[in-house]
Formats: C-alpha cells, sequence, structure tokens
C-alpha cells in the first residue's frame, strides 16, 4: 500500500485520506510529498519560461499512469489507459456543468421574487426594516449557491451589496459587526468613490452609505441575531439596508422566538425554495436521462439513489455527487469502458479486452441466442474470431445509440402528453428495468384508457401535443425534434386528426356531440318496474355513423401508440454492460457506509479479517486466542447496564490466564500482561464509546451501546 | 441680565404641540437644561419604553441652542450638547470615542490626536481638552445625553458612577442619562434630579393618535365625521386591547392602523353611516376580542393574495398582520407568485428518517423511561401497547394524594439519553415506517449504525430541532479512576455521535403533531399522561 501511494503522489489527496500509513523505510526522502511541492510551487510560479527541466520531469508521471492504474492485472496498455482517463474527462465535466445549469436556473424564480420585493421595498417607505425570509429548508449546503446567486443578481440589479452572516461564523455582536464592515467596504476600492478611507474604527465605518445592505443569516440559532437587528435598526436612519434570512425550518419557528419588539420593527415576506424534488426530476432528466450523459446509469442504482434521496437526505449535492462516482467507478475499474469512445481505434484493443468481453453475461445470452436460433457460424464466429467480435461490437455501438433515442423519444412523448401521471423519473425506471410494451397491462401507462376516456376534444389536443413533442423534442433531455425520421408516424396521426376534425365538423352541423364507444354517457342505465321488482338494465344508447368512426379512430390511434412507443428493458442488449453501471455495492461502501455494524462485527469475528491460523476455529465464539479488545466485547455484550470491573477482569483472566491449578498445559499469560492487555483492551473499548465510567457505582462501567 | 432667566414661551408651544401630554416634563428639562435657568451637573430621566424621553430631549436641545444662537445678546448664554446612543455603542470603549468625536463635532474641535479612548479617565482628560482648559463666555454650557446608557453593552461597573462625575470636574458640564429604570445606586444621590416620564393614560392615548389623520372610510364621509369616529375609535381599542394587553403607543398605533378599515368596512359598504358608532361597534365587536393584532407578524405580505379587505365575518388572520392603513394598496407581485407553490411546511421538508427520529425523541423526552418496555416491547403482547399507556392508579376519589403531580406535559422535555431515543427508533419503526417491511425482504435492515441515521440526526441538531444538553463530552471525558486508566479521557472529541451525550427535543407539542401526521401517526398514542 505504501509503494501504491508513493507512485500516486500527484494526487496529494492526503487531506481526504481515512487513515495514514506511516512508512519508515529506505525511500523516506524521496517521499513524493517532499519532492513534488516545491515543483509544483515552480510551476505555478514560472508559468512561462521558467517551466525548466524538473516540472518536464515530472510531467509524465503526472499525465498518465499515475491516476489510473493499468488493469487486466497491469496488462492493460497505456494508451487504454490513457483513454479511459480522456474519456472520464470529457464526459463527466460537461454533465456537470450541465447540472449546475439546472441548479441554478431552479433558483430563478425565488431570485425573482426577492429581487422584486426588496424594489417594491425600497420605494415603499417605512419604518420598518425590509426582511425576506427564505425558506430553504433542511438542507444547508444548497443554500450556498442560493445566497451566491442572490447576491450577483442583487448586485448587478440594484446596485446592493451584500453581506452574508452565518451562524456559525459570527458568534457575537462584534464579529458580525466586523464581517459587515470588512465585506460590505472590500469592494469599495474599485468603486468609483474612492473617498472612503478603509475605516479603523467600528464607528466610521458605519456611517458609510451602503445602499442596500442585506445580510442573510443562516437557520435561527438563539436569540443573537434579535438583538443585532435592534442595533441595526438604530444605524436605519443613516444606511438604507435591508435582511433577508435564510430559515431552514419555518417562519413560525423563527417568530416564536423573537422578542414582540424586534417582531415588530420587520417589515417581511416569505419566499419558498423550489422543492428538492422537482430538482431531482429535473436533475435526473439532464444528467441521468438525458442523451448528453454518456454512461447509463443502470436502474436498480438509480433506483436506490432515489430512494435515498427521499428517504434520508435532503440535498440534491449528494445525488450529483453519487452520479460522479458511478463515473469515477466506471472509467477507473471497467476496462471496457475504452469502448465508450466514439472512434475506437482498433489497434487500441488488446487481446484481454476481447476476453473479457466474452466474459460478458450478455455476450453468453447473445450466443445461446444464436445456437437456438441455430445460426452457428455466426455464433462460432463471435466467440473464436477475433475481428468478427469487433466489428459487432461495432456495429453495437450504433443499435445503442438508436436504443437510446428511441428510449428517450418513447418516454418523452409519454410524459410530455399526459400518457402518465408517474413522475419521470419513476418512469425511466421502468423503462430500464422492465421496458414499455404497452400491450401487456402495465399499472403505470395505460394509453388505452386514457385516450379512450378523452372526448373529441381534449383527443385533438392530445394529438396536438403529440406532433408538437415529435417537432421539438426535448430541450432538458438534450432530445432533437424527430418528425423528419418518423415520417409514418407523424403521417398516420396527421391524418387521424383530419379525420377526427372532419367527424366533429359533421357531428356539429347534426347537432349532436361526437362521442365514442368508451365513452361513460354512452351507457344508460335503465329501471324497468315489472311486478313490483325493479330491473336494473344497462343499455348502449345507439351510436350515429360519426361516432362509430370516431370509435375507430380511438382504437386506430391505441394501437398506433402501442406500436411505436415501446422499447426493450436494457439489460436484453448486447454489450449493456459496457455503457450501463448497476452496481450498487461501490456506491453504498462510499456513501452509505455502516461503521456500527462494521465494527461489530470486527469485534465479535475478528478471524474475518486477521484471517489468523489460531482462531480459525472459534467462529464467532469465545476463544483465549482472540485480540484482547475482542474477548472484552464478547464479555461486554455478555454483561448488565452496569459492569463491574473486577468482574470483568476475573473473566477475562480466567480464560487467558495460566491457571495454577488443573489444565496447566495451555500457554496463559501471566498476570502482570495480562492486566497489561487488559487495561489496553478497556481504553479501546472505551475510545470506540462503548463504555464509560459510571458515576452511579465506584468501580463500575456503564455500558453505552445496547444496539 | 438677571440671575434667572425660564426659556422662551415660544419653545415650549411648539414642543408642546410637537409632543403632547408631556407638558410638564418639558418644562422641568427646559429649565434644568437651560444655561441661565437652574443648569444642575447631573440629571436622570427615567420612563418606560416609548414615553417620548429620547424625542423630547433632543427636540428640546436643538430647539434651546438654535434659540440661544439667534440671540442678538453677545455675552448671552449658549448651549452646546452631543447625545451618545449607547445601542449603538458595542463596546465601553466605543461608547468613550462617539462620546469625544461627538462634543469634538458639537464644538467645531479640530479633533488631532488619533481619538483612542480606552476608560472612563482618558474620557475626562479628553473632555477636560476641550471643555474646561479653553476659555468659555460665561453663559456657555455643555449637555452630554447618554441615551439608554442602561443597556450599554460591556459596560464596567465604574462606567456611571465615572460619567456622574464628570461633571464635577468639567464645570458648565450637564451630563443628561436617560435610562428606562434607574438603579437604585442612583437614588443614593439626592442631589441629581430625576424626571419621570409616565406612561400615557386614555385620554392622553386618545389625543396622541388623533393626531394622526385615518383614510376617511367611505368617500362621501366628511373630514369632522371621520376625526370624531377614529377618537372614539381609538377609546374603544384602548379599552378592550390595549388596556390589558399592551402598554406602549406603538403597539395601541398599530392596532388601531390594522383595525381601521376592518373596523369601518361597513361604512364604506354602505350598512352604518358613520356616525352610528355603537351600531358599528356590535357589528365589529369579534375585532376588539382578538389579541392577535398586537401580535406583531414577521411576516407583513400575506402569502395568499388576500389583497381586499376582509370583513369583519372573515377573520383572516394572514390578513391580521398586514400593517399598512391602505390594504388597497397592497403590492401585488411576490404573494401571486407564491400563492401557487407548495406551502414549505417543515413537516414536508424534512426526509422521513429525520422526522421518525424527531418523533422518537419527542417520545424519548416526554414518556418516563421506566415505561417503555409497556409501551415498546413486543415481549408480551406480540403488539405494541399504545393508546394512553399505563394508567396511574387514582386513590379514591375523596382522598387526596400527598403530593400532587404536575403533568409532564407541563413540564417539559426532558433530556434522554441518545441511545435510549435510538432503541425507541428502532421500536417503533416497523409500525411506522410504511415501507419498512418492504425493504426488510430484499435487504439487511440498517440498524442505528447506519449512516444515515447519523445525517438525520445531524441535520435535526443543525436546525437546533434537537439540541445537547450538558457539557461537551458528556461522561466521556470522566477519567476511568476506578480500573486505574487516567489521562486519555480529553482526547475524545465532543461529536454529535457520542453516545455518552445527553439530548433534548427543542420544538413543541403542535408542531410534532404536525410532523406525526405527516407520516400518518398519531403521536398522542405513544404517550403516557
Amino acid at each position: 500500500m505504501a509503494q501504491v501511494h508513493s507512485s500516486t503522489v500527484p494526487f496529494e489527496e492526503d487531506d481526504h485520506r481515512a487513515a495514514f500509513i506511516f512508512s519508515s523505510g529506505e525511500d523516506d526522502r524521496q517521499l513524493p510529498t517532499a519532492a513534488s511541492r516545491p515543483a509544483k510551487k515552480r510551476k505555478l510560479a514560472g508559468a512561462g519560461k521558467k517551466a525548466a527541466s524538473q516540472p518536464q520531469l515530472q510531467q509524465p508521471a503526472f499525465g498518465s499512469d499515475s491516476t489510473f492504474i493499468p488493469l487486466f492485472n497491469g496488462a492493460e496498455s497505456p494508451e487504454a489507459v490513457n483513454l479511459r482517463k480522456e474519456l472520464f474527462e470529457a464526459s463527466w465535466p460537461v454533465l456537470e456543468t450541465r447540472i449546475q445549469h439546472v441548479l441554478r436556473e431552479a433558483n430563478r424564480s425565488t431570485l425573482d421574487e426577492v429581487t422584486a420585493f426588496l424594489q417594491q421595498a425600497a420605494q415603499e417607505k417605512t419604518e420598518k426594516i425590509t426582511a425576506g425570509f427564505i425558506i430553504t429548508g433542511p438542507n444547508i449546503v444548497s443554500q450556498d449557491l442560493l445566497f451566491e446567486q442572490l447576491s450577483e443578481r442583487l448586485y448587478t440589479e440594484i446596485r446592493a451589496r451584500v453581506v452574508r452572516l452565518r451562524a456559525s461564523e459570527v458568534s457575537n455582536l462584534k464579529a458580525a459587526l466586523k464581517k459587515i464592515i470588512r465585506d460590505a467596504t472590500a469592494n469599495e476600492s474599485e468603486d468609483d468613490d474612492g473617498s472612503v478611507v478603509v475605516p479603523s474604527t467600528v464607528s466610521k465605518a458605519l456611517f458609510y452609505e451602503a445602499g442596500v445592505r442585506t445580510m442573510d443569516v443562516d437557520p435561527k440559532k438563539g436569540r443573537k441575531y434579535l438583538d443585532y437587528d435592534l442595533d441595526v435598526l438604530s444605524w436605519s436612519d443613516r444606511i438604507q439596508f435591508d435582511v433577508l434570512f435564510g430559515v431552514a425550518t419555518s417562519v413560525e419557528l423563527f417568530q416564536a422566538r423573537l422578542p414582540r419588539s424586534t417582531a415588530r420593527l420587520l417589515y417581511g415576506a416569505q419566499f419558498d425554495v423550489v422543492q428538492a424534488n422537482s430538482v431531482l426530476e429535473s436533475v435526473v432528466k439532464t444528467a441521468v436521462a438525458g442523451s448528453r450523459a454518456t454512461l447509463r446509469i443502470g436502474p436498480s442504482l438509480l433506483r436506490s439513489l432515489v430512494d435515498r434521496q427521499q428517504e434520508q437526505v435532503a440535498g440534491i449535492q449528494l445525488f450529483v455527487s453519487s452520479v460522479k462516482y458511478a463515473y469515477m467507478c466506471h472509467f477507473y475499474a471497467n476496462p471496457l469502458s475504452v469502448l465508450l469512445a466514439k472512434q475506437l481505434d482498433r489497434k487500441l484493443l488488446q487481446p484481454e479486452h476481447l476476453r473479457a468481453v466474452r466474459m460478458l453475461e450478455s455476450f453468453k445470452a447473445k450466443v445461446e441466442v444464436a445456437i437456438d436460433a441455430r445460426q452457428m457460424n455466426h455464433a462460432q464466429a463471435m466467440i473464436e474470431d477475433d475481428d468478427y467480435l469487433i466489428a459487432q461490437i461495432l456495429e453495437q455501438q450504433q443499435k445503442c445509440e438508436d436504443y437510446l433515442k428511441q428510449l428517450l423519444r418513447t418516454l418523452h412523448l409519454i410524459s410530455s402528453t399526459g400518457l402518465s401521471t408517474v413522475s419521470f423519473t419513476e418512469l425511466y425506471m421502468t423503462a430500464l428495468s422492465k421496458g414499455i410494451d404497452l400491450e401487456q397491462a402495465d399499472e403505470m401507462i395505460r394509453p388505452a384508457e386514457v385516450v379512450r376516456r378523452m372526448n373529441a376534444d381534449e383527443f385533438l389536443n392530445f394529438i396536438q401535443k403529440l406532433l408538437h413533442a415529435t417537432e421539438t423534442g426535448s430541450p432538458e433531455l438534450e432530445l432533437q425534434g424527430w418528425a423528419s425520421e418518423a415520417e409514418e408516424f407523424v403521417d398516420a396521426v396527421t391524418e387521424l386528426r383530419g379525420e377526427v376534425e372532419g367527424l366533429m365538423e359533421r357531428s356539429k352541423h347534426n347537432g349532436t356531440t361526437l362521442r365514442s364507444q368508451y365513452s361513460a354517457q354512452s351507457k344508460v342505465l335503465r329501471t324497468t318496474v315489472v311486478a313490483q321488482k325493479v330491473q336494473l338494465s344497462q343499455d348502449t344508447a345507439a351510436l350515429t355513423e360519426e361516432d362509430k368512426a370516431y370509435t375507430k379512430a380511438i382504437d386506430t390511434m391505441t394501437a398506433l401508440l402501442s406500436q411505436y412507443l415501446r422499447c426493450e428493458p436494457i439489460n436484453n442488449l448486447f454489450l449493456h454492460e459496457i455503457w450501463v453501471y448497476d452496481s450498487k455495492l461501490p456506491y453504498r461502501e462510499v456513501f452509505v457506509p455502516r461503521p456500527g455494524a462494521a465494527f461489530a462485527r470486527g469485534l465479535s469475528r475478528p478471524h474475518d479479517y486477521l484471517a489468523c491460523a489460531c482462531c480459525s476455529k472459534v467462529d464467532g465464539g469465545l476463544s483465549s486466542t482472540l485480540p484482547t479488545t475482542c474477548i472484552l466485547y464478547h464479555l461486554y455484550l455478555e454483561a448488565g447496564a452496569l459492569i463491574n470491573v473486577a468482574d470483568l477482569w476475573s473473566a477475562y483472566y480466567g480464560l487467558v490466564g495460566n491457571d495454577d491449578d488443573g489444565s496447566m498445559n495451555r500457554e496463559g499469560l501471566d498476570e502482570r500482561s495480562a492486566l497489561v492487555c487488559f487495561y489496553r483492551g478497556l481504553a479501546e473499548l472505551r475510545m470506540m464509546g462503548l463504555v464509560k465510567q459510571s458515576r452511579k457505582r465506584a468501580d463500575h462501567i456503564a455500558k453505552l451501546k445496547w444496539l | 441680565m438677571n440671575l434667572f432667566r425660564l426659556p422662551d414661551e415660544l419653545i415650549f408651544s411648539a414642543l408642546c404641540q410637537q409632543f403632547p401630554c408631556r407638558d410638564p416634563q418639558i418644562r422641568a428639562l427646559a429649565t434644568l437644561l437651560h444655561p441661565s435657568a437652574a443648569p444642575c451637573p447631573n440629571l436622570v430621566l427615567h420612563g418606560t419604553e416609548a414615553t417620548g424621553k429620547t424625542a423630547i430631549t433632543s427636540a428640546l436641545l436643538s430647539k434651546l441652542s438654535s434659540s440661544l444662537d439667534n440671540q442678538d445678546e453677545k455675552e448671552g448664554p449658549t448651549l452646546r450638547y452631543a447625545i451618545i446612543n449607547s445601542l449603538e455603542c458595542i463596546t465601553a470603549r466605543h461608547l468613550y470615542e462617539t462620546a469625544v468625536a461627538k462634543v469634538a463635532a458639537a464644538l467645531e474641535w479640530d479633533l488631532s490626536s488619533s481619538g483612542r479612548c480606552e476608560s472612563v479617565s482618558q474620557l475626562t482628560v479628553e473632555l477636560c481638552k476641550m471643555l474646561k482648559y479653553p476659555s468659555r463666555p460665561d453663559g456657555f454650557r455643555f449637555v452630554l445625553v447618554f441615551d439608554g446608557i442602561d443597556r450599554q453593552r460591556e459596560a464596567p461597573g465604574t462606567l456611571l458612577p465615572g460619567l456622574a462625575r464628570l461633571s464635577e470636574i468639567i464645570p458648565r458640564l450637564t451630563t443628561l442619562f436617560i435610562v428606562t429604570t434607574p438603579p437604585p445606586s442612583l437614588h443614593l444621590h439626592p442631589p441629581i434630579p430625576h424626571i419621570y416620564f409616565p406612561p400615557y393614560s386614555k385620554p392622553d392615548y386618545v389625543t396622541i393618535l388623533s393626531a394622526t389623520k385615518p383614510p376617511p372610510p367611505s368617500p362621501t364621509t366628511s373630514p369632522s365625521d371621520t376625526a370624531d369616529l377614529w377618537m372614539r375609535f381609538i377609546g374603544a381599542v384602548y379599552d378592550s386591547l390595549a388596556k390589558a394587553a399592551c402598554r406602549t403607543l406603538p403597539a395601541l398605533k398599530h392596532a388601531c392602523e390594522t383595525l381601521w378599515p376592518r373596523f369601518t368596512a361597513p361604512i364604506a359598504q354602505g350598512i352604518y353611516g358613520a356616525r352610528e358608532f355603537s351600531k358599528l361597534l356590535v357589528a365589529g365587536r369579534v375585532l376588539f376580542q382578538d389579541e392577535n393584532v398586537l401580535e406583531p407578524g414577521v411576516v407583513s405580505l400575506p402569502p395568499a393574495g388576500s389583497s381586499k379587505p376582509s370583513l369583519p365575518s372573515n377573520p383572516n388572520p394572514s390578513f391580521i398582520t398586514a400593517g399598512p392603513l391602505s390594504p388597497v394598496k397592497k403590492p401585488p407581485q411576490p404573494s401571486a407568485t407564491l400563492k401557487g407553490t407548495t406551502t414549505a411546511d417543515l413537516a414536508t421538508l424534512l426526509p422521513p428518517t429525520a422526522r421518525l427520529l424527531l418523533l422518537a425523541s419527542y417520545l424519548a423526552s416526554h414518556n418516563p423511561s421506566r415505561y417503555d418496555i409497556t409501551l415498546f416491547s413486543t415481549h408480551y403482547h406480540g403488539r405494541k401497547r399504545r393508546l394512553g399507556g399505563p394508567k396511574l392508579k387514582s386513590s379514591t376519589p375523596g382522598q387526596r394524594s400527598k403530593h400532587r403531580k404536575i403533568s409532564r406535559k407541563l413540564l417539559g422535555a426532558h433530556a434522554f439519553v441518545l441511545e435510549r431515543m435510538l432503541a425507541i427508533y428502532a421500536a417503533v419503526r416497523s409500525e411506522w415506517d410504511p415501507k419498512f417491511n418492504l425493504r426488510e425482504g430484499d435487504e439487511v435492515v440498517a440498524l442505528t449504525g447506519d449512516v444515515d441515521v447519523g445525517m438525520a440526526l445531524a441535520t435535526l441538531a443543525s436546525l437546533r430541532l434537537l439540541v445537547k444538553v450538558g457539557g461537551a463530552g458528556g461522561g466521556g471525558s470522566a477519567a476511568m479512576g476506578g480500573i486505574g486508566l487516567s489521562g486519555g479521557g480529553g482526547l475524545v472529541p465532543a461529536d454529535v455521535m457520542d453516545r455518552g451525550g445527553k439530548w433534548r427535543v427543542n420544538v413543541g407539542w403542535e408542531f410534532v403533531r404536525r410532523v406525526g401526521r405527516s407520516l400518518g401517526v398519531e403521536v398522542e398514542e405513544w404517550l403516557v399522561e
């Protein structure tokens, strides 16, 4: 591990390292940290001519194999490694900027409202302080972006200077004022009025006319802000300022903690931020489903991501980083990811690549299908002929693109025409995992029912929507319009439209309304009384010629839809493993670690980790060969809420000590060394937060962890 | 030049018009400040807030000094003054420096030195430089006003006595203290005159508020009728709301302004005339029973677009907080756009896990731990006991138990150990979380070692819905002397997940009930009364 570390120096990721590995050894002085730091500095400083010998020496190590290691047990060629890296670097940043764009767009309406409110409040002369309450929700991370945007926006629109105060940053009034002055006067030198001297004392600074000064305060932390308001009010005749609060919980809770005298001074309005769910939806559309995404997140991973997002996490940032992590995993660890390259160089493919392809599930499935279909030559060539396989792979690339296009078009049509009420994300996940087949009864999409329920106007409207969606595509999904490619479909739909329009004309002429066999009005319930018994009977109202024609049009429509809107599950595709990443495990390990469970397992079954010979037979039981802490943990589990340390010690010593009587054969510890081990184990238990000293009884420790 | 001369009567009449019902205070103050009347070295003004202390002082001082300046007499008395507002000074040093700067500005003194001033003695030196040593004409008087000095931050104990001594060192200086309640020590100095600004009485309020002209209830109402109605209306508001619940002028004014459009709505509709006060009163009696008007709302703009004046029969709470007198001119834009969006209720903003944990914490805080087994154990019944839990044994009705128990609900939240709350969470989760059973099937149910629980806890703690009780580190730092371990205890950092720490829930019953209902849980069933 230390070797790996030293070879991957340029990353300098010591900050993110969970554990440091201390290597006291031969190449101490050549440790990368020592070597690379000065080089890096020089590189930064001398951007021009000074890029001398040393940076050049460093360059290759920096560029290629340092970050992406060769796979296939190191047999992967450097070109392939580089290609994987390039692919990753080309695909992720594009997505990231798109996501940023989406997030910024999501805040737009809030920004508009706040700006309008401030402008309007500036015109209205009140004695109160203008205060905006932005309900940001518990997601504190996304507030950063919002307030950053807000300050940009306010500066450009109403020349307001924004000072941001955070509850954690400013602990008292003095600190708050200092920060306000510093931030508000920071840009001053660039401003026109250079006459304002940077003030030496607080008093002078506050006299500075600062336009609209806006601050935002994170969730109400105690009462201290409330004092600020009062103070700040005494300046309000000289400085015009507004206050914006980022409230994480609710205005009621905020108000409950304000003194009335302060509340009376505020002239407030409440603003909501776009809810996390709708943001998630658009991020999924852009980053996961959109046609720009080079890598597909597989349905089961996506499902767990989305579930977790809705159940546990309030912020969208975690979702974004999870997606990024999936990209990283795929390009870093899957050698076949080179096949994602648009122009794939055949020479790049090593025999290992082809072997790996032949190991894939989808390859096996395809070959089996070929054999079943009696295409023996094809199957044999697939298995034996490398060139044939490469040709197949290249061909498959195009197929994948087609599949994707078809998938997105289908989904877009369904979601934009209202055929399904579930969210796009849900639809997308279903389409990937189960495919879309309208003929089979699916709970989510039942086009036949939806279409049949429409009256003629709605039907025309629906057709209009269909055509529109086909023509324009979806900018969110980065889907171009495809009317020219789907002429057949468009023609059929247009024809239907003309037909129905004609029918409507005619029925209007006749003075009847157009209806179909399926519409509810056609069934009439009749009650007849025959011999003092009530009989209920259903009658089908007579349908006119037009109505029958309309019914036929509807039937044609549903047939057309179920024929056109279909796609396979993604797992049926040949080579789907290459462009679909659907592995949950790495994600869970990184984003949902279970330290508690890991600790418990490590302590109760140390053999699983240590793989030592002595404990192999223990299998979760208690044995004297276990590490001290594990023995103590076992004893701890059996004990009650309060543990007598003396009892614990005697139990421990009974297990590991060399008893004087009886079974003398085994090699026990003598009392002193056992005591040392005991102390150390107990200290470790305490460090892990399992026990603490009890104040209730002397010489006892309290059990802290029960679950 | 006679020795004693009262200030010009013109000043009084102007000021009394500006500040009605404060005639005696104005006169006393003027006498004690005027250089040729009875100037005194120290002076204390006290009274509750919003009784006109600061406003009258500053108005009077500016009037006095300008009227003295306008006099033709060459050697006549002059008055200079400086007002220092303690609210604006965040430290005592800041107060001193502000005082020096303001005095210098009032005297047009060129303050060449840096103006650093760290203590009262330094303040004395600086003031002496400006006031004592330069020769001043006989009639010169300087008034130094410390406004709200009792609320000065970081004030040293010597501040007040020190400032009171200033005028002993510097002649021709009057130090005026404006305080809300005079500290008892001030009474120990009988020579210092006090002027008390009492709270206004009902006639005072009516006089003051009738100076502001309300908008006429309908275009046809004559101004005199409006004024008459307004006066009687103020009296009614005072009697019904202000007398008992609010004492200050701004609150009463706010209440009057808020209620006025609704009170006069029948006139605008043409139901009653402007003179039928008693009928209006009967029609609008609901208005005078609702003390919510006195509660200032933080949010002035109603979230929904209720821009028309609502009728008394339709008490719209969002309208109550809408301050401005003319509700027709309600700003239209944010409300209109906000209307469509979902209300950002916290119950929906929090992720479900965090909500469940919050409920579990509430139960842990409010249920005594001895009932935990009865409530949450499935051991005997197979299902958990709920609906009120065990009833306390009531003794015979006539006999009162010796010490009466106070309901735990009234006692507020108790602290609980994190472990207990997590145990409760684990116990109730299977019943509360609809997806729990679904999830159990396909993967191992993550219990409390899960990072998600930790994250939800951190969220709750950062929102201060859960607060940590007691010192940092809790029991973790206690040295384990009993088994001979020492040292290292302080190394354990106090973090959110510290199992030893105690916590308390920081939200009320209403909120918890709302959160519970958002999850389909009636929290009441799980509480032991």
